[in-house]
C-alpha cells in the first residue's frame, strides 16, 4: 500500500508541471494581451503596462520566473487582471464557494441517489423501479446548463420564489437552485449504481448465507447488502468529485457565483495568465490527490481487495 | 454466475461518470465469453427488440437522425426557407416569434418552434442542429473507437514492458485535468471558419475520448491472447498485426459495441458543454448545444428558444443512453443466467 | 420488460415538454407596464450591476467605463459630472478660473473636503495624484488624457530634456519645429466670461516667484525619447538636432516637471501645452481624481484592499467580496454628506446580460447598466415604462485597412459606403440612429456638422467603374462585379450574436447593391482586437468609439494617432487642420475648423460610419435622481429610493423639469 501511495506521488508532481508547461506554451501563443480593450492604447502606455509585469522580459526568463514561483513557494504570482490580487488569494476566495456548491449538490446526490437506488433494487421490476429509473435515465440526459435555466425560468422568472443567480452565502435560499441543478447528473448515476451493486449483491452467496444464518431482514440489508451494494458507488466518488469541478464551472456561468469555475473561464478569454496557470495547476493537484485517497478508501473497504 | 475479477486499483482511476458506469458494467465480461457463432448476435439482436425501452430508444434515434438529415430540405420545400434564412428585408420579421405564432400575433403553421432572434425558423435550426450534434457525436466517436481499439490491443497484446509504458502514458493522461485544458485551447485558439472550428472540436473531444476504450480493449485482449485460437493462430506462423486486428480485435466487438453506444451520447454532451460555453460549434452552423446556449440568453422573454432544442437534445440523449443500456443487456452473458 | 414502463416514460417526456412551451409562453406574453416586480428595498439601498469585476479600484489604472461608475461613488476630483448634461459642476473645486487662451486653469478648492479617515484634503493632494497617475510605473491606462498638462507625456514617457552643462540653459522645442504651434505662455489676463463658477473678487491668485512658476511660464523645452536607442535613432536622422545636442546633457524629466502645481493650499494651478478648450470637462474623468497619498505609500499595490483603503468620495467602502459583490457605505466625511440620500450602495459584478436581466425582473436589482438589454428583446423592452433610452456620446462604424488594395482607393471606400442603406439598417436595429458623419449629431450644440453622402447605390456603382471594377447588371435584375478580387476583402468581426447579424446585414447589402459578396470571419475577442490593432485583416472591421470628453475632438482624436484607428490611414494635412483648430480660441471658429477637419477625414474615407447608438438600460420606476446621459455616468449623491408611487417615475424622466 504505501509502495503504491509512493509511486503514485512521484508520477504525480512531473504530471503537474507538465500539465503546467503545456498550459503556459498555449497561453503564450495565443494572440492578444490583457490590456487590450476596444479603444486601442498608444504605444507608450503599453509599453510601460509590459515593462511593469515583466513581459518584455525574454520567454525562458517568464517561464523561469513562473515555474520557479510555483515549485519554490507554491506561490502563482499576481493576477494581471486584478490588480494587487494574487492568485493564492483568489484561490482561496473562491474555492470555498466551488466546494460548498459542489459538496451539498454531492450529498444530495447521495442521499437522494442511494435511497432511490436501493429501493429501486429491493422492489425490482415494480412500477418504482421503472419509475426511478427513467427519472434517473432523464437526469444523466438532460444537460445541466439546459435544466439550470429551466428552473430559474419556472421558480424564478415564473414563480418569484427564489433568486435567479448570484451567491448568497451559506446557507442561503440562493443555494438551492445551483445544488439541484448540479446534483441532478450525479443523483442519477449514483441512483443507478446503487440499483446494479445492490442487485448483484442481493444475489450473492455471503447475503444468502446470513439469511441461513437467520438474521433479520434489515440487519442483511443494512449491514450486509448496502455496504457491498455501495462499492461501485464509491468507486465513483473519486472521479465524481473531479467531475464536480467541470460541473461547477457551467453551474458558476449560469448562476453567477464567484466560484473557481468562473474565475477560469473569465481568465481563459482575458488572457489573465498567472490566474489560468495557478487554476489549472490547482485543479490537477485536487484531480490526483482525490483518485489517490479513493483508491486507498477502495482498498480499506472492499474485502476482495483486502484479503487478497 | 461469473466469477468477479478483483479490480485492479488503476482501472477504477480517473473515469468520468460515464466511463465509471460503462466500466462497471463491463468489468465481468473480461472472461472472453462471446466467443461463439453467429447466434449471438442473432441472440442479442432477439434480446433487444424484446426490451420495449430499447426499441423506443432505437425508434427515437431514427426518427430523429432521419428528420435532421432530410427535415431541412423538406422545410425549404414546403416553406421555401433554409435554416439560416433571415428575412433582413423586413424588419417586422426579423424578430423571436412564438411557437405557431405569425408576425401579427396570429396563429400560423410556418413556425412550429417559433424563430430566433434573427427570424429564422427555430425548427429548421434545431433539425439542422442535430445534423451537426449527432454528425460530432458520431464522428469524435469513430476517432476515439480507432485511437482506442488499436492501441489497447497492441498494448494488450505485446504485453511486458510495452504495455506497462503505454498504459502509463495512458494514466498520465487521465490524471491531466482534460476539460481545463481544452477550454484554455478553445478560448485562445477559435478557427475563424466554422468548419475550421468544427475540426479543432473533433481533435479536442476525440483525442480524450479514447482512453477509457483501449483500456477496455486491452483488458479483453489481455484474456484472450493465450486462447487456443490465437495460439494455434501464431503457431501457424500469422503475423502479428493480422493476429492482433483480425483475430483478437473482432472478439472484443461485444464490449465495443456497447462502450460505443454509450460514448455518442457523452460526446455530444461534451460538444454541448463547450458550445454552452461558447467554444464550440460556431454561427452559421448550429448544434443543439450551441442554440440552446443562444436560448440560454433569452430565456426571461423568449423561453422557446431554450426550450425546444434543449428538449431535443435531452430525448435524443435519453434515447441514446436506453439504447446503449438495451444493447449491454442484450450483450451481457450475465444477464442471460438470471 | 413491462409495457407499463414504456408507456410511463413516454407520458413522462411528452408531459414534461407540453408543460414547459405552453408555461413558457404565458411568462413571456405577460403584458405588464413593467418588466419584472416593482417593489422598492425595504432599507435605503441602491443595489446595481455596473458591469463585469473592476479590476481595480485604483481610479489612476483602470479605462473601462464598469470602474468609471464605481471611482464616481469613491472618489471625487476638482470638477464633477452633472448628473444630466455630464457637463463639469464643482466638486472638491468650489470656484474656478480659465485663462484668456484656455491653457491655465486655476482652481479654488473649498476647505471642507475629507478624506474618509478625516485627513483634510488640501491643494498638495491634487499634485500627488496627479503626478502618481503620470507615473510609468503606475502603469494607467489612462495617461494619455492628461497629454495636454505641461510636460505630463514627457514624463509618463520618462522622456528627457536637453541641457547646456555649461549655462544651464535647455534647448526649447520651438528651434525644432518647422511650424512651430502658438505657444500657451498663460500670462495673458484671465477672461471672467470663461467660467460659471466665478472667484470670489477677493480672492486672489497669488503668482509666487519659484522656479516651478517661471518654468511653466517660460516656452516649452524640448523633450527626446528617454529610452537611448530611439534616442540615437532620432538624433542620427536630424542633422540640426544632431548639432544642437553636441556636448549637452540630458535631464530626465521629472514628476515635480509637469503643469501642476499647488500655489497655496487651497489653490492649484493647471498649466497645458496648448490651448484646450475642453480641458475642464476632461478632468472629472476618473485618471484625475484623488488618490491618498499615505495609504498608497504605506500599502504599495495593496491599498485598494478594503481594509486599508481611503477615499474621498461620497460613499467609502463597506465591504468588497470581489466577483460577489461591492457594498459602499454613505461617507459621514464627505463635505456634502447631508445630501447623500442613500446609506449604502451595492454593485454586483456581472458579465453575462441574461443573468443581470433576470435579476432585475425578480427585484434583485434597481437598476441595469448601459447595454445591458439584449438588442433581441428591443422590441418587446422598449415599450416598458422602466425602459431608459437616449442618444449616447458614441459611435459604431466600420474601418477600412487603408493599406491595401483594393481598398486603399478612396473610390472604392466610397462605394462601399454609399451602398449601404443606413435609414433601412437603423430601422431594423430600432433604437439606433443613421450616422453618415463621424460625429453623434446634435451631441454638441452648435458644432457645424458636416453632412455625408446619402445612400446611393448607383453613384457606388459608378465609383467602383471608375476604380476599374466595372458593375454589370444581370438580366434577372441583380447586380455582378467580376473584376472585382472578392478574394482580397472580408468583414472580420468579434463573435458576438449582435455583431454577427450586422456583418451579415452588411455583406447583404453589398451583395444587393454592388454584386460584391464579402466573406464573414468572426474572431475571438482578444485576437479581433489585435488583429484589428495591428492591420492583419483585409478589407472590413467592425468598430465603436466612446466619448472621452464631451467635445467633439474626443471623436476626430480617433484619426489624429497611428495605433488608435486600426485603418492605416494617417494624414498630416488632417492633424494639421486638428492643430489649428485646437490653437483657436474662439468656440465657434474652433467648431467650423473641426467640422472642417471633419469633412476632409470624411472625404478620404477611411471609415464608413454606420450609426449613433442608444442608451439603454433599465431602472425601477421607484429610482429617482439616475438620469439617462450620454455616457452612462451617474452622480450617484443625487439617487434615491422613492417610496411614494405618486412620484414614481413612468418612462424616461424628463431632463429639463425638477
Amino acid at each position: 500500500m504505501f509502495r503504491f501511495i509512493v509511486r503514485r506521488l512521484l508520477v504525480t508532481i512531473p504530471t503537474i508541471l507538465v500539465v503546467i508547461s503545456i498550459t503556459w506554451v498555449l497561453i503564450k501563443l495565443a494572440p492578444g494581451n490583457f490590456y487590450s480593450g476596444e479603444k486601442p492604447l498608444p504605444a507608450a502606455i503599453e509599453k510601460s503596462i509590459r515593462e511593469k509585469y515583466g513581459l518584455d522580459k525574454p520567454w525562458y526568463h517568464q517561464y523561469g520566473k513562473t515555474m520557479w514561483g510555483i515549485v519554490g513557494h507554491l506561490d502563482f504570482g499576481t493576477s494581471l487582471r486584478f490588480q494587487g490580487q494574487s492568485v493564492n488569494t483568489i484561490i482561496k476566495r473562491s474555492l470555498p464557494v466551488s466546494a460548498t456548491v459542489g459538496i451539498l449538490a454531492y450529498l444530495l446526490a447521495l442521499i437522494v441517489g442511494i435511497t432511490v437506488g436501493s429501493i429501486a433494487a429491493l422492489k425490482q421490476n415494480s412500477k418504482w423501479d421503472y419509475g426511478s429509473m427513467a427519472l434517473a435515465m432523464l437526469g444523466i440526459s438532460v444537460p445541466n446548463f439546459v435544466l439550470g435555466p429551466i428552473l430559474i425560468l419556472i421558480f424564478s422568472l415564473g414563480l418569484y420564489w427564489l433568486p435567479p443567480s448570484r451567491w448568497g452565502g451559506f446557507p442561503s435560499r440562493s443555494l438551492i437552485l445551483p445544488v439541484i441543478t448540479l446534483s441532478a447528473i450525479y443523483m442519477a448515476y449514483i441512483a443507478r449504481l446503487t440499483r446494479a451493486g445492490m442487485l448483484e449483491v442481493l444475489r450473492s452467496d455471503y447475503i444468502r448465507t446470513a439469511r441461513a444464518k437467520g438474521l433479520s431482514e434489515r440487519d442483511v440489508l443494512i449491514r450486509h447488502a448496502l455496504r457491498g451494494g455501495l462499492m461501485p458507488v464509491i468507486s465513483y466518488t473519486g472521479p465524481a468529485l473531479a467531475f464536480l469541478l467541470t460541473g461547477t464551472v457551467v453551474i458558476e456561468r449560469i448562476f453567477a457565483l464567484p466560484g473557481l469555475g468562473n474565475y477560469f473561464i473569465q481568465a481563459s478569454l482575458n488572457r489573465d495568465e498567472p490566474l489560468i496557470i495557478g487554476i489549472v495547476a490547482f485543479i490537477a493537484m485536487t484531480l490526483l490527490f482525490m483518485n489517490l485517497l479513493v483508491d486507498i478508501a477502495y482498498a480499506f473497504l472492499d474485502p476482495r481487495v483486502r484479503y487478497q | 454466475m461469473a466469477t468477479e475479477k478483483k479490480p485492479e486499483p488503476d482501472d477504477l482511476i480517473h473515469i468520468g461518470p460515464e466511463m465509471a458506469v460503462a466500466e462497471a458494467d463491463l468489468r465481468s465480461e473480461e472472461t472472453g465469453a462471446f466467443i461463439h457463432g453467429t447466434s449471438l448476435w442473432r441472440d442479442a439482436w432477439r434480446r433487444l427488440l424484446k426490451n420495449k425501452l430499447a426499441v423506443f430508444g432505437l425508434v427515437v434515434v431514427v426518427i430523429v437522425t432521419i428528420s435532421s438529415i432530410v427535415g431541412p430540405t423538406l422545410i425549404q420545400r414546403i416553406f421555401g426557407f433554409t435554416p439560416d434564412y433571415i428575412p433582413s428585408h423586413d424588419p417586422a420579421l426579423t424578430k423571436s416569434f412564438p411557437p405557431f405564432t405569425g408576425p401579427n400575433n396570429e396563429f400560423s403553421w410556418a413556425h412550429p418552434f417559433g424563430t430566433d432572434n434573427a427570424g429564422r425558423d427555430q425548427l429548421a435550426r434545431v433539425l439542422q442542429g442535430g445534423q451537426i450534434s449527432l454528425f460530432v457525436g458520431i464522428l469524435s466517436t469513430l476517432v476515439s473507437l480507432v485511437i482506442g481499439v488499436s492501441y489497447g490491443a497492441i498494448a494488450g497484446y505485446v504485453g511486458g514492458r510495452v504495455d506497462n509504458v503505454m498504459m502509463r502514458i495512458v494514466d498520465v493522461l487521465y490524471s491531466l485535468p482534460y476539460v481545463i485544458i481544452v477550454i484554455v485551447l478553445l478560448s485562445m485558439f477559435r478557427s475563424q471558419t466554422p468548419r475550421g472550428q468544427l475540426i479543432l472540436l473533433f481533435i479536442a473531444i476525440g483525442s480524450v475520448s479514447w482512453l477509457t476504450m483501449a483500456r477496455i480493449v486491452r483488458g479483453q485482449v489481455l484474456s484472450l491472447k493465450n486462447q487456443e485460437f490465437v495460439l494455434a493462430a501464431r503457431a501457424t506462423g500469422v503475423s502479428n498485426s493480422r493476429i492482433i486486428f483480425r483475430h483478437l480485435v473482432p472478439n472484443t466487438l461485444g464490449p465495443v459495441i456497447v462502450y460505443t453506444t454509450l460514448t455518442i451520447p457523452q460526446i455530444m454532451l461534451t460538444e454541448a458543454f463547450l458550445s454552452f460555453l461558447g467554444f464550440g460549434v460556431q454561427a452559421p452552423l448550429a448544434s443543439w448545444g450551441s442554440l440552446a446556449a443562444d436560448g440560454i440568453q433569452n430565456i426571461a422573454i423568449f423561453p422557446w428558444q431554450l426550450i425546444f432544442p434543449g428538449v431535443t437534445m435531452a430525448l435524443t440523449l435519453f434515447s441514446l443512453n436506453f439504447l446503449g443500456d438495451g444493447l449491454r443487456d442484450a450483450l451481457d452473458p450475465q444477464m442471460r443466467t438470471v | 420488460m413491462s409495457s407499463g414502463k414504456f408507456r410511463q416514460i413516454v407520458g413522462l417526456v411528452l408531459l414534461a415538454s407540453l408543460a414547459f412551451s405552453t408555461y413558457s409562453c404565458t411568462v413571456a406574453s405577460s403584458d405588464e407596464e413593467f418588466f419584472g416586480t416593482t417593489t422598492p428595498p425595504t432599507r435605503n439601498i441602491f443595489r446595481y450591476v455596473t458591469g463585469d469585476e473592476p479590476a481595480s479600484l485604483d481610479p489612476a489604472i483602470s479605462n473601462g467605463q464598469p470602474e468609471a461608475r464605481i471611482y464616481m461613488a469613491l472618489y471625487e476630483g476638482l470638477v464633477e459630472y452633472n448628473p444630466k448634461t455630464l457637463a463639469p459642476e464643482p466638486a472638491l473645486a468650489e470656484r474656478w478660473h480659465i485663462n484668456n487662451d484656455s491653457s491655465e486653469f486655476t482652481f479654488h478648492l473649498r476647505t471642507t473636503g475629507r478624506w474618509s479617515n478625516g485627513d483634510p484634503i488640501d491643494a498638495n493632494d491634487f499634485v500627488y495624484s496627479f503626478r502618481r497617475a503620470l507615473n510609468k510605473k503606475t502603469a494607467s491606462r489612462n495617461a494619455y488624457l492628461a497629454s495636454y498638462l505641461k510636460y505630463a507625456k514627457a514624463y509618463n514617457e520618462q522622456q528627457v530634456f536637453v541641457r547646456d552643462p555649461q549655462t544651464g540653459q535647455f534647448l526649447l522645442a520651438r528651434d525644432f519645429q518647422e511650424n512651430p504651434p502658438a505657444e500657451a505662455i498663460g500670462n495673458s489676463p484671465i477672461d471672467p466670461a470663461k467660467s460659471e463658477y466665478l472667484p470670489d473678487p477677493n480672492e486672489t491668485t497669488p503668482d509666487p516667484d519659484t522656479a516651478f512658476h517661471h518654468l511653466m511660464h517660460s516656452p516649452l523645452r524640448l523633450t527626446l525619447p528617454g529610452d537611448e536607442k530611439s534616442r540615437s535613432k532620432m538624433i542620427a536622422a536630424d542633422p540640426k538636432l544632431k548639432a544642437a545636442v553636441a556636448g549637452k546633457e540630458f535631464v530626465q524629466v521629472v514628476g515635480e516637471d509637469i503643469g501642476v502645481e499647488a500655489v497655496d493650499k487651497y489653490t492649484v494651478r493647471l498649466n497645458l501645452m496648448q490651448q484646450a478648450p475642453f480641458f475642464l470637462g476632461l478632468l472629472a474623468h476618473q485618471v484625475f481624481r484623488l488618490q491618498p497619498r499615505k495609504a498608497v505609500e504605506q500599502w504599495g499595490d495593496q491599498w485598494t484592499q478594503p481594509e486599508h483603503i481611503v477615499t474621498c468620495g461620497p460613499f467609502k467602502m463597506k465591504t468588497w467580496v470581489p466577483y460577489d459583490k461591492l457594498v459602499l457605505e454613505r461617507d459621514p466625511m464627505y463635505w456634502d454628506a447631508q445630501n447623500v440620500k442613500l446609506e449604502e450602495l451595492h454593485f454586483y459584478p456581472i458579465l453575462d446580460n441574461a443573468t443581470v436581466m433576470n435579476l432585475y425582473k425578480v427585484g434583485e436589482l434597481d437598476a441595469v447598466y448601459n447595454r445591458a438589454v439584449p438588442t433581441p428583446w428591443l422590441h418587446v423592452i422598449r415599450h416598458k415604462k422602466d425602459y431608459m433610452d437616449k442618444a449616447e456620446a458614441a459611435l459604431d462604424y466600420l474601418i477600412m485597412n487603408t493599406t491595401k488594395p483594393p481598398l486603399d482607393n478612396p473610390k472604392v471606400r466610397k462605394a462601399f459606403n454609399l451602398s449601404i442603406d443606413k435609414e433601412a439598417y437603423a430601422n431594423w436595429r430600432q433604437i439606433i440612429k443613421p450616422l453618415t458623419t463621424f460625429m453623434p449629431e446634435g451631441m454638441f450644440p452648435g458644432y457645424p456638422q458636416p453632412k455625408g453622402p446619402a445612400f446611393n447605390p448607383a453613384e457606388a456603382r459608378r465609383l467602383l467603374g471608375e476604380a476599374g471594377y466595372p458593375v454589370i447588371q444581370n438580366s434577372d435584375g441583380t447586380y455582378s462585379c467580376p473584376k472585382f478580387p472578392v478574394d482580397q476583402v472580408e468583414f472580420i468581426y468579434n463573435s458576438q450574436s449582435a455583431n454577427k447579424s450586422v456583418a451579415e446585414w452588411m455583406q447583404a447589402q453589398w451583395k444587393q447593391n454592388l454584386g460584391i459578396t464579402v466573406a464573414l470571419r468572426n474572431m475571438e475577442w482578444k485576437t479581433f482586437l489585435d488583429t484589428r490593432a495591428n492591420l492583419e485583416y483585409k478589407g472590413f472591421a467592425r468598430g465603436a468609439y466612446g466619448a472621452d470628453y464631451m467635445d467633439p475632438f474626443t471623436f476626430l482624436t480617433v484619426f489624429y494617432t497611428a495605433e488608435e484607428s486600426g485603418t492605416g490611414w494617417l494624414d498630416p494635412k488632417y492633424i494639421a487642420m486638428l492643430d489649428e483648430a485646437n490653437r483657436t480660441l474662439d468656440q465657434k471658429t474652433r467648431y467650423e475648423l473641426l467640422a472642417k477637419a471633419e469633412a476632409y477625414m470624411l472625404d478620404n474615407q477611411p471609415v464608413i460610419p454606420l450609426d449613433t447608438p442608444s442608451v439603454n438600460w433599465l431602472k425601477k420606476p421607484y429610482v429617482k435622481g439616475m438620469y439617462p446621459n450620454p455616457a452612462s455616468l451617474f452622480a450617484w449623491k443625487y439617487v434615491y429610493i422613492e417610496r411614494d408611487r405618486a412620484k414614481w417615475d413612468y418612462g424616461t424622466p424628463s431632463l429639463t423639469a425638477e
